[in-house]
């Protein structure tokens, strides 16, 4: 699968953010494509069962906000490559409000800041940073069909792609010669131990909510299998000490396999052996007013729902990007596709959760 | 249907006769066919052509005049060789040195061939074979090559067939097998057509350098007919399905037919759909490549077409039990749309694959490969005419205006301009007026300067005596 040209060997890597779930993902596909590479993950909570890790990683436990730490952290690791995953992806409940800006802004942003400033001071030769879709896709005011990257950064939008906006803008301007820096735009992921998407897809079969089409339901999306993001972080890394053609430069990383993001849901149903019904459409403008009810009734009660305004919004947006760039510069290819995808995401989750899964429908035949 | 039925189907689909008649009433065929100047051979090959097919015959006449004749022909021998090759009654041993050698009849002045069966359809093409071969000798040497190849070709493949059916299983086992079965009897003139476009200079060079392309313009028509012909093929006692993807689904081919199985029946037909469905990219991109405008029709709607009945077909029940057919309104309207540009073509692919999509259900075991294929097929079109640029979304983030929008700014400032000016004008016409009227009054006599006593203490009303009713003067 990956292409015939000598890659370049990784020696010493440090993954902030490792211990999570793409941090982790970062460094098994590190482990597995340079396993004499030196890993070492940096994170604030410990590893868990959740997301493994590969042996021989050496686990520092620190915080991206306290510059001291990272700076003596960097010192004793001296790494060739830092990748930069930690950051706060605010819960579906705080996406859409302003209640977290300051803490979302300090760890994505400043963390970022106190990062690069520790490894060009630890004369780090690379610097790959977890962007995410977002920092265009979060202004929920167009569709994105087909977007590639020289569409503009929106000044405001959501406090998670605002935040991973101006932190993409520092480590694109830290670009220079002794420190070659890249950025890579994930879209949505899945995966083993994915903890943001899976869960209330799956939730809405107890709460007989699969029935409901918000929108047309043609809306196409972009989802991304966890490996892969790996896969595009090692060939990051790799170009960054090489060629060094992807210096400065930020790329969206995706399946590059668009899909409705109802035709997702019902993929997943499935699996767990759920098929809605029957269907009702919901007119967007419906849904948007029934979500700012919805949000009222939340916020007299105090609990917490999956319908709101910014997630109607979300359903009903039209967000893929274009691979062409990340293919060109970095040769990156998807190697899992979305139906393994799907397939991995749900049996882990089912085993996590002590779900017994029906027999896949692909083994029912004539009898 | 009657002419009753007629009328109650389109009283009830007016869309579908609007079409109709548009299509009859407004389309203008970018190339005509000039009969005048046509020999007596050419106007039979026609008569044949017409004949043969009433699908092709209409979009070939209608091709540019380098083309017509050439491509006429093309179809005749193709339509030949078929003639052959379909008819059961001829041995194997009559049957395999007559498809091999059919390239070498072409140059045969006067070579015929009356051993088809009667029934055969198209028998009378072969007994009158030489009108055909008269022609042929007289085309540009470069488009001969071109139609002897692909006929030696064609020739071969089909004989590889035959004998295959004679000495073993001829069915269709592997998907690559069905592959290469749709290569000889449509991927070949896919190739064949292109050369000659390339040849003509009407169509881009480039085509020719990935074969995938004009392969795949060929598998996608075959194998939407494979999957449409389903119950009419197996009636006749052909199988084309390949056992790969059937053999998933049931034991035996027949019971595909059955309908206790029809939900198993329909999960194997959308895997065949899916299947075809893997060709459209490939399409559009090809159709992409054309230059000229009757090539790009002629090449077109067929594809449009195909892409229509595929959707008709998928998730059909009916397929199993009868011939599905596209309606007359939705071919016009079809054509219609395929005899204009690129982006409409594109446009009605995107249609039909969100219908498809629509349809898809999350109970077959390929919902998700059918759903990524129509996902693709509207990110490829996206890609050809992107629905907005970066700059576009640029200049919608920062406000700034774009030429057009200041040329629109400026042109309603004009505007209102010019409406303020027209409303001073009347102003001042209606002040004239007023003043003029006012000047004759006191010319006449009347006394403004007691009006304007009367105005300055209060009075604004005429006094009491003169308001009074003109009833009580009277009694004065």
């Amino acid at each position: 699968m990956r292409d015939t040209r000598e890659n370049p060997s990784l020696r010493n890597i440090l993954i902030s953010g490792g211990t999570g779930f793409v941090g982790s993902a970062i460094a098994r596909a590190v482990a597995e494509q340079h396993p004499k590479c030196t890993v070492t993950v940096l994170d604030r909570a410990p590893p868990n069962g959740t997301h493994e890790l590969p042996d021989h990683v050496a686990f520092i436990q620190a915080d991206v906000t306290v510059p001291d730490t990272l700076y003596n952290v960097l010192q004793q690791a001296r790494p060739e490559i830092v990748i930069h995953t930690a950051g706060i992806v605010p819960a579906l409940s705080e996406r859409f409000g302003r209640r977290l800006e300051q803490l979302v802004r300090k760890t994505n942003i400043e963390g970022t800041r106190n990062m690069l400033d520790a490894a060009r001071q630890a004369g780090v030769k690379g610097f790959v940073y977890t962007s995410t879709c977002c920092v265009v896709t979060d202004d929920m005011s167009m569709p994105y069909e087909n977007i590639d990257e020289q569409w503009p950064i929106p000044s405001s939008s959501l406090i998670y792609g605002e935040s991973k906006a101006a932190a993409e803008r520092i480590v694109l301007e830290a670009n220079s010669s002794t420190m070659a820096t890249c950025s890579l735009r994930p879209s949505v992921l899945c995966g083993p131990g994915d903890p943001q998407l899976l869960p209330p897809i799956h939730t809405c079969i107890s709460k007989w909510e699969t029935p409901f089409i918000i929108g047309d339901g043609y809306n196409l999306w972009d989802v991304t299998y966890v490996t892969n993001i790996g896969d595009a972080h090692v060939l990051a890394a790799e170009n960054l000490i090489s060629s060094r053609t992807a210096a400065g430069e930020a790329f969206f990383i995706q399946n590059n396999e668009p899909i409705t993001f109802r035709d997702f849901c019902l993929a997943i149903w499935a699996q767990f052996g759920h098929t809605p019904p029957f269907e009702i459409h919901i007119p967007r403008c419906m849904a948007y007013v029934a979500g700012c009810v919805y949000e009222i009734l939340t916020w007299v009660s105090g609990s917490s729902t999956t319908l709101s305004r910014g997630s109607v919004g979300d359903a009903c947006s039209v967000r893929y990007a274009s691979g062409d760039k990340a293919k060109r510069i970095l040769g990156y290819e998807a190697r899992v596709g979305i139906e393994e995808a799907v397939r991995l995401s749900c049996e882990d989750y089912a085993r996590r959760n002590g779900i017994e899964l029906p027999a896949p429908v692909s083994d029912k035949k004539q009898q | 249907m009657g002419l009753i039925g007629n009328v109650l189907y389109y009283s009830f689909h007016p869309s579908e006769l609007r079409a109709i008649m548009q299509w009859k009433v407004w389309h203008i065929p970018v190339h005509q066919r000039d009969e005048k100047d046509e020999t007596e051979t050419q106007k039979t090959c026609f008569k044949f052509l017409d004949k043969t097919s009433r699908s092709f015959s209409a979009v070939i006449k209608e091709l540019h005049p380098e083309l017509l004749l050439p491509v006429c022909l093309f179809y005749l021998i193709l339509r030949g060789l078929d003639t052959v090759e379909d008819d059961t009654s001829i041995p194997l041993a009559t049957k395999e040195p007559l498809l091999r050698d059919f390239k070498d009849f072409l140059e045969q002045d006067g070579w015929t061939f009356n051993g088809n069966r009667p029934e055969e359809k198209d028998r009378e093409l072969l007994v009158q074979f030489h009108n055909v071969i008269t022609e042929f000798k007289n085309l540009k040497p470069a488009y001969k090559e071109i139609i002897r190849d692909i006929t030696d070709k064609m020739g071969n493949g089909m004989a590889d067939y035959a004998r295959k059916a004679e000495f073993d299983d001829a069915s269709v086992m592997t998907i690559e097998q069905y592959d290469l079965y749709c290569y000889y009897v449509a991927g070949l003139v896919g190739e064949g057509l292109t050369r000659l476009f390339i040849e003509s200079e009407l169509g881009n060079p480039g085509l020719l350098k990935r074969d995938q392309l004009h392969k795949s313009m060929g598998l996608f028509l075959q194998k939407t007919n494979i999957i449409r012909d389903i119950r009419e093929d197996n009636d006749d006692g052909r199988r084309f399905w390949p056992k790969e993807i059937w053999s998933k689904h049931v034991n035996d081919f027949d019971d595909l037919f059955k309908p206790e199985n029809l939900d198993i029946a329909l999960n194997c037909s959308s895997e065949m759909v899916l299947n075809a469905l893997e060709h459209v990219e490939d399409c559009l991109f090809y159709l992409a490549g054309l230059r000229e405008q009757s090539v790009f029709n002629f090449c077109a709607i067929p594809q449009s077409m195909a892409i229509a009945t595929l959707e008709l077909c998928f998730r059909n029940p009916a397929i199993f039990q009868r011939n599905v057919k596209i309606t007359k309104g939705d071919a016009c309207q079809l054509m219609m749309e395929s005899t204009q540009n690129l982006r409409l073509v594109y446009q009605v692919f995107r249609r039909y694959a969100r219908r498809i999509h629509k349809k898809n259900s999350p109970k077959d075991p390929n919902f998700l490969k059918i759903s990524l294929v129509c996902g693709r097929i509207e990110k490829f079109a996206e890609t050809i005419f992107p629905s907005q640029s970066a700059e576009e979304a640029q200049r919608r983030l920062t406000g700034a205006a774009t030429e057009e929008e200041a040329r629109k700014a400026k042109e309603e400032a004009e505007a209102r301009q010019d409406v303020y000016f027209i409303m001073g004008l009347m102003s001042v016409v209606v002040l004239i007026v007023a003043l003029t009227m006012t000047g004759f009054a006191w010319y006449m006599g009347a006394r403004f300067d007691l009006a304007w006593e009367e105005l300055k203490k209060g009075n604004f009303r005429p006094p009491q005596h003169l308001r009074e009713a003109p009833g009580t003067h009277q009694e004065l």
